[in-house]
């Protein structure tokens, strides 16, 4: 069971340290300690050291995980809302609606919709909700693709007939028929929509418009890092590659789990 | 072939259209101007400007009037780059980021499906797991970390290349180059290893086998052209993809490309630019796009339209 969800345990591990270590350090992500800027690793109070203002790295990587994971975990919730109700509805309604609503899907996946994205963060000001909304509403896409194929091949089968003919209401059938049935699927593709959504919110962070100061997340460390690096790798790769883990073992995670329901 | 095409450029019109007009009244939602500098105008003089570029006029008029000069080839002036055009601007960054991004996409192809055939070849041993972690891997990579670290290991501490800039002969664009091409290649290398693994069971290879075909020739010929439909149809978003990245190697590795235009006339609020790359970039991907259905048909002629 460990080893073969090894990938989840390293999740879980890096949720808890996120979580549990602020509570423990003596220094909070947005403190400065004047006495120590640019300290090594391993020096006195700062496990990891100090940036260029004298912040202490390892509280900033625990409090920059902890928002880039929420901020995915709300955006994923978005996209998976929104994608189980158009899916949903094009799948159950079927015919020309079912058409123009898979069109539309077919259209958006074409576009380049991360500029959009960039163009809405520059309009509507760089809060974090704005963030999470604004990934959430690009992601839902293959959310639908998927959900609608579900819903497609389930209509036919007997119990929906079944009920149909029992005189269930229609709502009443998607709630509580098809919802119960494509929840698997739906859990399984949420979990690959994580990845992604962590990547397009540091990607955003990256270039300045995503999360602000003083708050932090793993984008901005790793552009906080990469403007210093000459001066300090670690401040580089500590961030990247807690990033670069979290992505491939939620991916793996993922796949496992799409590939167990399809 | 030519109905696809035809039909194909008929619906992009009325896409690219929706495109600007939806930019467009985006980017004029914001708060804040192009002539916002750190010392503000007088009044006068804003005014004055407002009117030289049309920013006084309705905006649906503003509208009307950036897409019929738009039909004409005629993207405007850029609001902050006072000197220059947008279609001056964006001759200088194109060439850069079609290289980037061309270079990327070929590279990511002879890698991926490189990858993705030894994997089948080999299925279900050491060889084929190892290859497809490293695919997982390579797709979870983000440019903006692949990016300045690779600058970190190879420009700043080995030293053998150059860290920004487009000097040097041809060696500025490796590291911006595999930065880009990294997840494309993991993505479709997993796409061929899939697509061959489904492909090999099929009638028409055991067929080939039985006549007694070389394995090689059985492989490239009949297993790998149907193979690569999906990775056919992977390349529409995945060009999408690699204009997106490319936004961030161009920061990264300062390369005066589209996506750094894109960066800043949106911070500037130099609408024209904005526009104006939004609508080349939405060009180029629909034109991506059909490039990919064409190859598709091509691929497997079941697909093909008349």
């Amino acid at each position: 069971m460990v080893t073969r969800h090894f990938p989840l345990v390293i999740i879980l591990v890096i949720v808890g340290l996120a979580l549990l270590l602020p509570l423990f350090l003596p220094w909070t992500y947005d403190q400065i300690d004047w006495n120590a800027v640019r300290a090594p690793a391993f020096s006195s109070s700062h496990i990891l050291g100090t940036d260029e203002l004298g912040r202490d790295r390892l509280a900033r990587l625990a409090s920059g995980t902890q928002i880039t994971l929420m901020v995915a975990m709300a955006a994923a919730l978005v996209s998976l809302l929104v994608g189980i109700a158009w899916g949903a509805t094009a799948g159950w309604v079927g015919g020309r609606v079912d058409e123009a609503m898979m069109r539309f899907v077919d259209g958006l996946y074409a576009l380049p919709f991360m500029f959009i994205v960039i163009l809405l963060m520059v309009v509507f000001g760089r809060s974090i909700l704005l963030v999470f909304i604004g990934i959430g509403l690009v992601e839902w896409l293959t959310m639908a693709r998927v959900v609608r194929g579900q819903v497609m091949s389930l209509k036919e089968r007997p119990f929906i007939l079944a009920a149909e003919a029992a005189g269930t209401p229609p709502l009443m059938i998607v709630i509580r028929h098809i919802l119960p049935n494509i929840a698997g699927v739906a859990l399984a593709y949420l979990m690959l929509t994580v990845p992604q959504v962590v990547m397009v919110e540091s990607f955003l962070s990256f270039l300045g418009l995503g999360v602000q100061e003083p708050l932090t997340s793993l984008g901005i460390l790793v552009k906080e890092g990469a403007d210093d690096m000459d001066m300090a790798p670690l401040g580089l790769l500590l961030p990247g590659g807690l990033l670069v883990v979290i992505l491939v073992c939620l991916t793996i995670e993922g796949e496992r789990l799409r590939d167990h329901f399809s | 072939m030519l109905a696809l095409i035809i039909r194909r450029l008929m619906t992009a019109i009325p896409t690219l259209l929706l495109i600007i007009l939806a930019s467009f009244f985006l980017m004029r939602l914001a708060p804040g101007g192009p002539f916002d500098g750190e010392r503000p105008l007088d009044p006068e003089t804003q005014a004055a400007l407002q009117q030289t570029y049309g920013l006084d006029k309705p905006l649906w008029e503003q509208a009307w009037l950036y897409v019929s000069r738009l039909a004409q080839g005629d993207f405007g002036p850029s609001l902050v780059y006072r000197d220059f055009t947008v279609s001056e601007l964006v001759a200088q960054g194109l060439p850069i980021s079609l290289t980037l991004g061309g270079l990327a996409i070929l590279l990511a192809l002879v890698i991926g499906v490189t990858a993705g055939l030894c994997a089948a070849v080999q299925a279900g041993k050491m060889v084929d797991k190892s290859i497809m972690m490293l695919a997982t891997v390579a797709t979870a990579l983000p440019t903006f970390v692949t990016g300045p670290a690779l600058a970190l290991f190879f420009g700043l501490w080995m030293g053998i290349l150059p860290v920004s800039g487009t000097g040097n002969g041809l060696s500025w664009l490796v590291m911006p180059v595999v930065a880009l091409a990294l997840p494309v290649a993991g993505a479709i290398a997993k796409l061929t290893r899939a697509g061959l693994a489904t492909v090999l069971q099929q009638d028409h290879i055991r067929t080939a086998r039985a006549r007694g075909l070389p394995e090689t020739k059985i492989l490239f010929k009949h297993g790998l052209r149907p193979a690569l439909v999906p990775v056919a149809s992977y390349l529409g978003p995945a060009a999408a993809g690699l204009l997106t990245g490319a936004v961030v190697v161009e920061t990264v590795f300062g390369l005066p490309g589209l996506g750094r235009y894109f960066v800043q006339g949106a911070l500037n609020r130099d609408y024209p630019l904005v526009l104006g790359v939004v609508t080349l970039y939405a060009g180029l991907i629909i034109l991506f796009n059909l490039f990919a259905d064409l190859i598709y048909g091509w691929l497997d002629p079941r697909m093909r339209e008349g």
